[in-house]
């Protein structure tokens, strides 16, 4: 052995007791801790594994957790039994920890449940599962409780121990039934919103109203189908408050952006304006009308409707129209009536002129042009009293058809020869409800208006045709629905623009040179119309034409006619009349009157007076009496009040107003009207008439 | 090789450390709560700690021969030594870490 050799195996040697007087100092302080309490758990190395214990106390922290957890902790032998269970145990089923402890877990499980638990015994080993029932708690109450367990293995020939946490569900339950009340609630309310905004969604939809609804705060806009409808399907994503206007024609623009500016401030917005629809180009007039919503003072949103106004506005303008030629009629009535006073006096003064003239040419000749300026004055007041509706209308049925066939030869004539004239025949056999003369009138006057629109010559065209009318149509003439015969007469003249369509029935409005019109033509045969219980509408396009339709009702069978031709020399008579009339000058021609015809005359000039002569005793054959008399007692009243007491006098009625429908309740029957302005020889033939089928 | 008076804390070697607790019972929190400390006050930014509960992981404890909790580890730098208890004994912690001198033993 060399000495290298021997100082090698030293130099191990000492490594070697380096290295194990480390390990046994290691192992030292290892039994020190051991011993000393230094540590929690030793680890013991076995054929199964690693095994931990722990020493006392180590556990200590758990058990404060589990005896602390509100949630009961157990321990339970495979066959239920309590081998460890924490103090919250105890106080739900209100039995001490030592008396619960061994006994079983399934006495406190309410019968029904049983199987549940039992279920949760015998499940699967090694699995976690849980189970929901309700345990008999200290009162007797049951207590609904959620279990959740873990199998502990402890030895491999022992069965396995369950450790389970039951958790009290009573306060979840009631915070979940509370939840489910609460969502209840929400759900009825969100039922009851919706009804409330069906409903609304229902009362938009029958006013045929869109909505909308800006909001201030994001600066956007909610719009409902029907508006977009209205707007034609603008692209509107972008219409807020700043370009409100957009939608509106030029130079509406301006005024719709105003009220939507304003109204934030004003908290409402309010206007009628016009729109171009987009996808038609159609000229519209939109309703829009919102409100201001605020919250803490500030504009957070408006709200509101839209609506297509555009019908109700022609309607209201119809309407308006309507009412004004209404009023007209009503004016013009009342000044036909006293002019055909004035012209009742000029004729009458005029025959009583005559009859004390002689032979004298000159005055004859004076008298006679006189006479033509009455006769024109009384032509020119029937067409005003047509106008007012307060003419006579003799009206029966008539073959319209025919009636425009024999009148061609005239129209010819009165049209000239630079015009067409096609009168078109009707499909079938058209009746109408109306007066013949009057629609001959009417159509003649149409005639001439078309020929005047058409210097140069062109086109008139006279058609019949049958019509049904609806009510809604009808409404803004006032006619009734119902089935009509329309005449129509359209020329394809200079035409008009609409702001003279909306004049020319009223009286006196003309396009014509002075001295060429009346101005009394169309309204002749607006007047005409309504009294036949019909309507007349016009269409009219500058440079294309006019078409004028006159409606008349349809009717089946035709009256017979009843014609009686006129008698032209006076009847002198004899008896005693009395005149009531509250105009004096013609009260007095016609007394005068009826004294050069051989009649004694008395006078009044009210119903009342009149009343006091007869009932005076005054031997009186006729009373010849006005209609409309100021007073209490009207002609009407004058003659009834006769026909009770005085069965022997009979009446004679006059009247500028001869179209006036008398209430005929039997007693009416046989009054005789005269119409004003009468000459000497209808008076005397009345009179004569009516003393006749008096006596 | 010695367990090493005359080594520093200056080699560069990381120190690689497990810690073998048993959940939170008093010394392996206490163990825990003191090696935080040390590792901070000492090796700042050059050690890598793992902490095991040998209840999760009981297997764990096999490789490294661990009887008892709590025990730190130090794996590296080499040697492997065992340091049981709860650490509290910072000097002779740090002697276990070859940080500092060992203090003389004061049992046998």
């Amino acid at each position: 052995m060399s000495e290298s050799d021997t100082h090698a195996e030293l130099v191990s040697a000492l490594m070697r007791i380096a290295d194990l007087e480390s390990r046994l100092r290691e192992a030292d302080e290892t039994l020190d801790a051991i011993r000393n309490g230094d540590v929690d758990a030793v680890v013991v190395g076995g054929p199964s594994g690693q095994q931990i214990y722990t020493l006392e106390n180590a556990d200590r922290p758990y058990r404060l957790l589990i005896e602390q957890m509100q949630e009961c902790a157990v321990t339970l032998g495979a066959d239920g039994a309590i081998l460890y269970c924490n103090q919250r145990l105890s106080a739900l089923t209100g039995i001490p920890r030592e008396t619960l402890v061994g006994r079983h877990l399934q006495e406190f499980v309410i019968p029904n449940d049983r199987a549940a638990f039992d279920q949760l015994l015998t499940q699967g080993l090694n699995s976690r599962r849980s189970a929901e029932f309700s345990l008999i708690a200290a009162q007797g109450e049951n207590v609904p409780v959620n279990m959740s367990v873990a199998d502990l293995p402890v030895a491999e020939d022992m069965p396995y121990l369950l450790c389970g946490v039951i958790t009290d569900l009573t306060r979840s339950r009631k915070r979940t039934d509370e939840l489910a009340v609460a969502n209840e609630q929400l759900a009825t309310e969100i039922r009851e919103r919706r009804r409330t905004e069906d409903k609304l969604q229902l009362a938009l939809d029958a006013a045929d109203m869109g909505n909308w609804d800006m909001d201030l705060l994001t600066g956007k806009t909610t719009r409902s189908a029907r508006f977009d409808q209205i707007f034609g399907h603008a692209d509107l994503d972008h219409w807020t408050i700043q370009t409100s206007g957009d939608l509106f024609v030029d130079d509406d623009r301006q005024a719709v952006a105003e009220a939507f500016a304003a109204a934030p401030v004003n908290g409402t917005v309010d206007l009628e304006k016009r729109i171009r629809r987009y996808n038609d180009r159609a000229l519209r007039w939109v309703q829009i009308r919102g409100l201001t919503y605020y919250r803490d003072g500030q504009p957070i949103r408006i709200a509101g409707v839209v609506s297509d106004i555009t019908d109700r506005r022609l309607i209201d303008e119809q309407l308006r129209q309507a009412q004004k030629m209404e009023a007209i009629g009503q004016l013009t009535g009342g000044v036909a009536h006293d002019f055909n006073n004035l012209l009742m006096v000029i004729a009458g003064s005029l025959d009583l002129l005559e009859s004390r003239a002689g032979n004298d040419a000159k005055i004859s000749r004076y008298l006679s042009t006189a006479r033509h300026g009455v006769e024109r004055g009384a032509k020119l007041n029937q067409q005003l009293l047509a106008f007012a509706r307060r003419q006579d209308l003799r009206v029966e049925s008539v073959d319209i058809g025919a009636l425009l066939r024999s009148f061609e030869n005239l129209l010819d004539r009165a049209i000239g020869e630079t015009i067409a004239v096609t009168i078109t025949d009707p499909d079938d056999l058209f009746y109408g409800r109306t007066d013949p003369h009057q629609l001959e009138t009417a159509v003649l006057n149409l005639a001439i208006n078309a020929r005047d629109a058409m210097p140069q010559g062109g086109t008139l065209k006279i058609s019949t045709h049958f019509r049904t009318i609806g009510s809604k149509s009808t409404s803004p003439n006032n006619a009734t629905a119902g089935d009509y015969v329309v005449v129509t007469v359209s020329d394809t003249g200079s035409g008009m623009p609409q702001d003279v369509v909306a004049k020319v029935f009223e009286p006196f409005f003309t396009t014509k040179e002075v001295g060429k019109g009346t101005g009394l033509g169309l309204s002749q045969v607006y007047g005409f119309a309504k009294q036949s219980g019909g309507f007349v509408s016009i269409d009219s396009v500058v440079d294309e034409g006019t078409s004028v339709s006159i409606y008349l009702p349809r009717t089946e069978a035709p009256l017979s006619p009843n014609k009686a031709d006129p008698a032209s020399d006076e009847v002198k008579g004899q008896g005693t009349i009395l005149v009531v009339e509250d105009d004096d000058d013609v009260r007095e021609i016609a007394s005068n009157m009826l004294r050069e015809l051989g009649y004694m005359v008395f006078e009044a000039n009210r119903g009342r007076s009149a009343l006091t002569v007869i009932d005076s005793g005054a031997p009186i054959d006729l009373v010849f009496t006005d209609v409309i008399m100021p007073g209490d007692i009207g002609g009407i009243d004058l003659a009834r009040a006769i026909k009770a007491n005085h069965k022997n006098i009979s009446v004679l009625l006059t009247s500028g107003y001869t179209a006036q429908r008398f209430q005929t309740d039997g007693i009416d029957e046989g009054l005789q009207i005269l119409r004003k302005p009468y000459n000497r020889v209808d008076l005397s033939l009345a009179v004569k008439s009516a003393i006749g089928s008096g006596s | 090789m010695t367990s090493g008076k005359s080594e520093t804390s200056t080699e560069s070697t990381r120190y690689k450390l497990r810690l073998f607790i048993t959940g939170s019972t008093p010394r392996s929190t206490h163990a825990i709560e003191n090696m935080q400390k040390i590792c901070k006050e000492n090796l700042e930014g050059q050690y890598d700690l793992e902490i095991i509960d040998v209840y999760e992981n009981p297997e764990a404890t096999r490789d490294l021969q661990i009887i008892a909790t709590p025990t730190l580890v130090k794996i590296l730098p080499e040697p492997l030594r065992r340091i049981i208890g709860d650490l509290s004994d910072k000097e002779r912690v740090l002697a276990g870490l070859n940080l500092a001198p060992l203090a003389p033993r004061k049992t046998v």
